[in-house]
């Protein structure tokens, strides 16, 4: 063979912890026994339980977090990773304060969502897909969010904030770093 | 049962199939090529790769004839203009990501897509928007991941949730953002790299055979896996003397394993070139002294007469004859012959893990194959762990109950991974599995087994009752926790539970070996000695030994020293071992790469080894060693040094082999069974109340555990072969996940050698 491998080094000491799982407060427990009283497929309330578990630890699903739903859904942790990934409002990376998702289907890119992803990263100094340093925004391209009509548009946790122009940007960003946008939080 | 008989029509021309016929097998069945990447026999349906298009009268739009299943009257057209422009436009779709890098890519030269792509294919590409870019990674020390050349077929992803039940492979993402991968990005699973095996393209590739050769320089050779005792048919890429890799794919091999293999099947074949291969005999011409290279006809000579004085001095009870299950019929039958009739000894036997001798003498039920055990309707499952001793056997336990809906009774002292699958599962107090048997075998008897067990006796009734009623095929398999009288009773269970109209008893014993069933066939484990005992023996009344192979660790704990009793010691092995530590003299013995032979799996075929690179450095077949050694000391073995010529004496000598011929075992998909005598009704009486008094001997203290035990907890143990391959090392310290996944973490992360010495035998 080609590759050598010589055996010498002992190993990193962690070699791998097991997941923990995340706890909740009795009130977040309710809300979630709610959801899933509603279903008669338990796995059926991923979805809901997935915008608990990320409000409540911190923006994104952690693995923690994704170690507490497969537990409380009974399925796997392969099934929530398939999930978490598919949707775009699910995060499974660390985002800011503020996740401005700029939609960049059809309607809005015509009416120039590429200028207002383009103003954003000049902005704020990062690209799609990307979060400051100082973890207050997140900047990132979305498909389709319905609002055609008014495009371009971008959500902000979720809210909708539409007829996009790059002076309506700059006021919305400076909405966010003075704290006045609170209900855009997350 | 023959299935109602339809009509259907295919490109004008009518046909005769069995109602519920899937349309994809039966027009490429009649000989009109479909082309698809996602449909997979046995499989999930997928219908994502749209390439199987067909024309139906009377249906809508073009249909996937993956997904439709023959009615009456259908017809159907395959080949026209109008399929040929959809199966094109998908083609070009697939492409639209595909990087085209065929020149680079492992996968190149087998690849599916590249011959899709052959006849399906447009000249120029149309598309100029940017692909999607991935670099390539790591997604374990084995498995290497290509995410942009994927084209979705969800090939892996059924495969690791349907056949190892393991679900660790998913594609995550959305629409061409797509990717095949795992939560972490780290893969945690048996790392059976059956994913690899089924893709159709270069995405998922071997990380131990990556950029070392391509596909056409290799010769391949039909063989038998020589790991566990499930006997899969597998194909040996060597070029050049080396063994590059090892395949199931069944464009080249088609046996009883179809494209299954387990992660030492496919990735612990790097032992075969390993540098510590033994070169040259060995000779200690001084006890204590070292083992000095010689010549072959040398280290005979020497051999030969050193045997021929301990044979003179003490007689031919004094040498000991140890063969092994690793090795061939072959070289276990000559080494039989030379006890017999050079020697003149009972006391040979083979290193076997434990013995199914009692089995066999009580056989009352034919041997259930693993196609048996797919169709089955009740498995019962008594010890053993076949997910990680028999990894071809778990699997088709677990489509049996996915796909076959069969019910699987487990009974064990750990909760295994097969538990999720089972109906019932009966955690028993360890030690304690042939008070099952017990109480399986005897219903009076079901209280103080239920007491022993620490399960409820309500429980045990429900298995007996299952058996009782079940309909179809019940098979009953069994690992080595059980002892003698609970494998004979097990072996007549058939005629406890009596005829039943619809329902027949089939037996599947869980051997840890390759050959383990070849050695019992053969009778070298009816010897007078067990392995035990023949190492107890030794210096006592053994004052010689010829010992194929090594003695498993189990057996020499506590026995550390006994081989060094002996007045001489012939080893022939692969590698130095403990065994070879006290040698006399050792001879290189070649691997299952270099040998002709057969092996004999668990199902009772008796399957062929092929001799794929010539024998490494100065090495020779055991047999071979054998029949040079007998020569030397005034018998003719008449082998003419020819394995066909071997394995037709044996087939005229043992019974169940009688009319075996290498030309009749040629073809690997239609595998032959040993004829294993089936005894009829015994009289067990005697060994039910041996088996009573045993189990009412059994002590209620026993602490039984509720940690299913981890993947790869006996697979990645680093025995003789597998401490070869420097990726086991890795699993074995429990797969660490490396600071970058883009370079092979054999380059970042470095083992402590101490753990080698933990490796543990057994299934190795």
């Amino acid at each position: 063979m080609s590759q050598q491998f010589l055996p010498d080094n002992p190993l990193p000491q962690e070699v791998r912890v097991p997941d923990e799982m995340a706890v909740f407060s009795p009130e977040v427990e309710a809300e979630i026994d709610r959801h899933l009283a509603k279903y008669p497929l338990k796995r059926s309330a991923i979805l809901p339980l997935m915008f608990i578990v990320q409000r409540e630890r911190a923006g994104f699903l952690d693995p923690p977090g994704v170690a507490y739903l497969a537990n409380r859904l009974g399925v796997r942790i392969m099934d929530i990773w398939e999930v978490a990934t598919f949707y775009s409002m699910i995060n499974t990376e660390p985002v800011g304060m503020y996740h401005l998702q700029i939609c960049r289907t059809l309607s809005c890119k015509i009416l120039g969502a590429g200028t207002i992803t383009e103003h954003c990263t000049r902005r704020l100094g990062i690209k799609p897909g990307e979060t400051t340093p100082d973890k207050i925004f997140s900047l990132s391209e979305v498909e389709c969010l319905g609002s055609c009509g008014t495009a371009p548009m971008m959500q902000i946790g979720f809210d909708y904030y539409e007829n996009l122009t790059t002076g309506k940007v700059d006021e919305l960003i400076e909405k966010c770093r003075s704290g006045e946008l609170s209900n855009g939080v997350r | 049962m023959p299935a109602e008989l339809i009509k259907v029509t295919i490109n004008g021309q009518e046909f005769e199939t069995d109602k519920g016929a899937r349309l994809i097998d039966v027009c490429r069945e009649k000989g009109f090529a479909i082309p698809s990447f996602c449909y997979y026999a046995d499989l999930a349906l997928q219908a994502s790769c749209r390439m199987c298009l067909v024309r139906i009268e009377k249906m809508p739009k073009l249909q996937t004839s993956c997904t439709i299943t023959c009615t009456d009257g259908m017809i159907v057209t395959t080949e026209s203009e109008e399929i040929e422009k959809a199966q094109r436009g998908m083609v070009e779709f697939l492409l639209a990501n595909h990087p085209l890098d065929c020149p680079v890519c492992d996968r190149g030269g087998e690849c599916e897509l590249q011959e899709m792509v052959f006849d399906w294919g447009g000249l120029e590409e149309r598309f100029t928007e940017k692909k999607n870019y991935a670099p390539e990674k790591f997604l374990s020390p084995i498995v290497a991941n290509d995410p942009q050349r994927c084209i979705l077929c969800k090939r892996c992803t059924r495969v690791c949730d349907e056949w190892m039940g393991e679900d660790a492979i998913e594609a995550g993402g959305r629409g061409s953002h797509t990717v095949i991968g795992t939560y972490g990005g780290w893969l945690n699973c048996s790392q059976c790299g059956n994913c690899i095996e089924v893709c159709p393209t270069g995405t998922l590739l071997d990380a131990t055979y990556r950029h070392q050769t391509r596909p056409w320089e290799l010769s391949r050779t039909i063989s038998t896996c020589t790991f566990c005792s499930d006997g899969c048919q597998l194909s040996v890429g060597s070029r050049g003397g080396e063994v590059m890799r090892v395949v199931a794919r069944d464009r080249y091999v088609n046996g009883l394993n179809g494209e299954f293999l387990c992660i030492k099947g496919r990735f612990a074949h790097p032992f075969v070139n390993h540098e510590e291969r033994l070169r040259t005999p060995l000779i200690r011409y001084k006890k204590g002294g070292k083992l000095i290279p010689a010549t072959w006809d040398e280290a005979i000579r020497y051999t030969a007469a050193k045997l021929r004085a301990v044979l003179d001095a003490h007689g031919g009870e004094s040498v000991g004859v140890v063969g092994s299950p690793r090795l061939t019929n072959e070289a276990n039958y000559a080494l039989l012959k030379f006890a017999r009739e050079v020697v003149g000894t009972n006391n040979y036997t083979a290193t076997e893990a434990f013995s199914l001798v009692p089995f066999f003498e009580n056989l009352g039920a034919p041997l259930a194959t693993h196609k048996d055990i797919r169709h089955a309707k009740t498995i019962l499952l008594i010890g053993g762990e076949p997910e990680e001793l028999q990894p071809l056997t778990g699997r088709q336990i677990r489509q049996a109950v996915r796909n076959g809906g069969a019910k699987l009774v487990i009974i064990n002292s750990v909760p295994i991974r097969l538990k999720h699958a089972a109906s019932q599962f009966i955690q028993i107090r360890p030690g304690t599995e042939d008070a099952a048997v017990l109480a399986l075998a005897s219903k009076d008897d079901a209280g103080v087994a239920a007491r022993k067990l620490n399960v409820e006796a309500g429980a045990l009734e429900q298995v007996r009752q299952h058996l009782n009623d079940a309909q179809g095929d019940v098979i009953v398999m069994f690992g080595g926790e059980l002892g003698a009288e609970a494998q004979s009773l097990l072996a007549q269970l058939s005629f406890t539970f009596g005829e039943k109209e619809g329902r027949r008893f089939l037996l599947h014993p869980l051997p840890l070996f390759n050959n383990s069933l070849g050695v019992h066939d053969l009778g070298l484990m009816g010897g007078a000695l067990n392995p035990l005992e023949i190492l107890d023996a030794a210096g006592a009344q053994l004052r010689a030994m010829y010992v194929a192979g090594s003695f498993l660790r189990t057996h020499l704990e506590g026995r550390e020293d006994a081989l060094s009793k002996l007045d001489f010691l012939v080893v022939q092995e692969l590698f130095q071992t403990a065994t070879t530590e006290h040698a006399d003299v050792v001879f290189p013995a070649a691997s299952f790469a270099e040998v002709d032979g057969t092996y004999t799996n668990n199902d009772g075929f008796v399957q062929r080894v092929r001799q794929s690179i010539p024998p490494i450095h100065q090495s020779k077949p055991d047999w071979m060693i054998t029949a040079m050694l007998a020569d030397a000391l005034g018998t003719d073995f008449g082998f003419q040094m020819s394995s066909s010529a071997v394995f037709l004496e044996l087939a005229k000598q043992i019974p169940a082999y009688e009319g075996l011929r290498y030309p009749l075992l040629k073809d690997e998909s239609n595998p032959v069974q040993a004829r294993h005598a089936l005894v009829g009704q015994r009289d067990v009486s005697a060994q039910l109340v041996e088996l009573r008094s045993l189990v009412e001997g059994i002590e209620e203290t026993g602490e039984t555990t509720t940690q299913t035990p981890p993947v790869g907890h006996e697979l990645f143990k680093l025995g003789t072969l597998t401490s070869k391959v420097p990726q086991f090392h890795l699993l074995a310290a429990g797969n660490p996940e490396p600071e970058s996944v883009l370079i092979s973490p054999l380059y970042q992360i470095t083992i402590d050698p101490a753990l080698r010495d933990e490796a543990a035998v057994a299934g190795d």
